[in-house]
């Protein structure tokens, strides 16, 4: 499936001038995810656009071979589904995530974003103790998973990366 | 008022609660850690939150954790189980101040009866008898060898807020006490946060005797009868059964009307055991209050009939007690044996690991109280226990050649692991055991006796096999 694929992958855009000069790794590691992109659909997609500068992802395919569960997914769910893929941030402990320092305050981190290990991305709120949550390794913001006051479990992913080089980094 | 109730604990004993719960129409919140993702309470329960990694520390003892869970779904108590929080004071109080009821005592008497010089202060106000030793917290090394010199050697050291049977040093010797001291600050520091430790005398021969009791909000206090659980292995017990075999019923109404008078006077509410040592000559004296539901509840369960959890939520939720002040009736003989996954030949090693056959002893009058399922992993972070065997039976001997029987069908088979079965059998065989005559020395006894690995009897022999233990009652009669 993953050859088929491939000859329906339209290549990412030119990175911009701070994205890692390595693109290989990178761009294995979006294929990688465009393909589990396509077997989670069940059926094979008509075109898949993977955009690894913005992060967007598009899957389109023909009416005649959805099934009937296959409505339109919104592409932020879609970025979603790659969270077992990419490097993810789990919440530390069980709580109230928040992705910015106190409330109406700009988050800690937005898509794109390049985070170190140590960095903070959010707060995991318990009993009014606030525990930071840092990344652990180094990449770029690929999706927020959670909203601001949405319970979250040890371990649940609440931020996926894009792994960066970390020559550039 | 309670419909929806948070169990902050694990294994057997979170499986057990949430039964009575089940029973009782109230909602089950199971916690657990990233080790027990998938675990038997888990299946169980109305919802399940995972409140951390492996690690005690950062899960089941995790309290912003478990009381941000409770909250999160909406449950009015939490049910502590036993270990973990269930004897913290601290917890307690969160949880009051979330609004949670706590399913125990009020922290207050969990700080009292946690400290257990405090509790020894305390019992000794209301005439329960006390080994000598010390019944303030000792300031000195100096201070310390003055009253183990003056209550004579052995001395037990103790840590004054343990429990479980751990930080306890005996020091036979003068000349040993003072590393020993040392060295048992340090394991009460490590252990509970906590240095202070207390001397008192050490009974080398004794057995061990404990009242189970009920309070309620009302001022009732009932006691369901004694326990003996002198079967133990360095502070662990192994065997416990009720009622108390061989204690004459004079001295059992004295230790339980003592336990009563002492439950009262810390103001005790809900299921608590009052602990006690009974000496070769026969005075007992008060070690310590458990304030929590015990790992060998379900003798007194079985004795008595009646489901201790159920008792515990009811006064939870300010229901006065419906059992009789003047004394509950008990029936026959249960005893309990601790399955765990330890390997006796290997100095009681633990084995955890992959369960790839489990079948539990059945049969009439046996209770088995697991986790365990095929398939199942056994996780290393957490104690051993793996069931709880219990037996009922009219009177001692048949209760014991029932057990012998249970243990013998129980079938647990993986990679790498041995349980506590086969040895709890040796130990049952016993004579000193199967005529009650046995001490807290038992253990170490059947251990030393223990021959070549063929020694112990197979863990499977033959249905066919007559029974080893007794005379049949189908023999004929001997002239």
């Amino acid at each position: 499936m993953s050859r088929t694929l491939a000859e329906h992958l339209e290549l990412p855009p030119a990175p911009r001038r701070d994205e890692p000069a390595d693109l290989g790794s990178l761009l294995e590691q979006v294929r990688d995810s465009a393909v589990r992109i396509a077997r989670d659909l069940g059926h094979r997609p008509d075109v898949v656009r993977v955009s690894a500068g913005a992060v967007s992802v598009e899957v389109r395919w023909s009416a005649a071979a959805a099934p009937p569960a296959a409505v339109p997914v919104p592409v932020a769910e879609v970025v979603a589904v790659p969270a077992e893929v990419g490097p993810v941030v789990t919440a530390p402990a069980v709580g109230v995530f928040h992705p910015a320092p106190e409330p109406g305050a700009a988050p800690f981190v937005a898509v794109g974003d390049l985070v170190r290990p140590g960095t903070q991305v959010g707060i995991v709120e318990a009993m009014k103790l606030m525990m930071p949550v840092t990344a652990e390794v180094t990449g770029r913001v690929a999706a927020v998973l959670k909203r601001d006051g949405e319970p979250v479990e040890y371990g649940e992913p609440l931020f996926t990366l894009l792994p960066a080089d970390r020559a550039a980094a | 008022m309670i419909t929806k109730v948070l169990i902050a604990n694990r294994g057997e004993i979170a499986l057990r609660v949430a039964r009575t719960c089940r029973e009782l129409g109230i909602g089950v919140v199971a916690v657990h850690s990233s080790e027990d993702d998938g675990s038997a309470v888990t299946a169980v329960a109305d919802e399940t939150v995972r409140i951390g990694p492996g690690p005690a520390k950062r899960s089941y003892l995790n309290i912003p954790a478990v009381v941000e869970a409770a909250l999160r779904t909406g449950a009015d108590a939490v049910h502590p189980g036993y270990g973990f929080l269930s004897e913290d004071a601290d917890f307690a109080e969160v949880c009051r101040d979330s609004g949670l009821t706590f399913i125990g005592p009020d922290p207050e008497v969990i700080a009292r009866l946690g400290d257990k010089s405090a509790a020894r202060r305390l019992m000794t106000s209301v005439g329960l008898p006390l080994l000598p030793g010390s019944v303030h917290p000792l300031r000195s090394v100096s201070d310390a060898r003055a009253v183990a010199d003056d209550i004579g050697y052995p001395v037990i050291i103790k840590a004054a807020v343990g429990g479980g049977g751990r930080g306890m040093t005996v020091v036979a010797d003068p000349a040993a006490f003072d590393p020993a001291y040392r060295r048992s600050r340090a394991t009460a520091q490590a252990l509970f946060g906590d240095s202070r430790v207390f001397v008192e005398r050490y009974l080398p021969s004794a057995r061990h005797v404990e009242v189970q009791v009920l309070a309620d909000r009302y001022g009732t206090v009932v006691d369901l009868g004694a326990r003996d659980c002198t079967v133990q292995r360095r502070h662990q017990k192994l065997v416990e059964e009720s009622p108390a075999p061989r204690l004459s019923p004079e001295l059992t109404r004295e230790i339980t009307g003592a336990a009563v008078r002492g439950a009262r006077a810390a103001g005790y509410t809900g299921a608590g055991t009052v602990e006690f040592l009974v000496a070769p000559d026969g005075t007992f004296s008060f070690m310590e209050v458990n304030c929590r539901i015990q790992v060998e509840h379900p003798v007194t369960e079985m004795v008595t009939g009646i489901d201790l959890v159920r008792e515990q939520l009811l006064v939870a939720a300010g229901r006065p007690l419906s059992l009789d002040p003047a004394g509950v009736p008990a029936r026959g003989v249960a005893i309990e044996c601790r399955i765990n996954v330890e390997d006796p030949d290997r100095d009681f090693a633990p084995t955890p690991g992959l369960l790839e056959e489990f079948v539990p002893s059945g049969g009439p009058f046996v209770r088995v109280d697991t986790h365990g399922y095929a398939g199942y992993r056994v996780p290393a972070s957490y104690d051993p226990l793996l069931a709880k065997v219990v037996v009922w039976a009219p009177d001692r001997d048949q209760a014991v050649a029932r057990m012998d029987r249970a243990l013998a069908e129980f079938r647990v088979r993986g990679r790498g692991m041995t349980t506590t079965a086969g040895f709890l059998r040796r130990v049952l065989r016993h004579p000193d055991f199967r005529a009650a005559r046995h001490d807290t020395t038992l253990v170490d006894r059947v251990l030393a006796a223990a021959g070549p690995p063929s020694d112990p009897p197979p863990l499977h022999p033959s249905p066919l096999d007559p029974s080893p233990l007794h005379p049949s009652p189908l023999d004929p009669p001997r002239s």
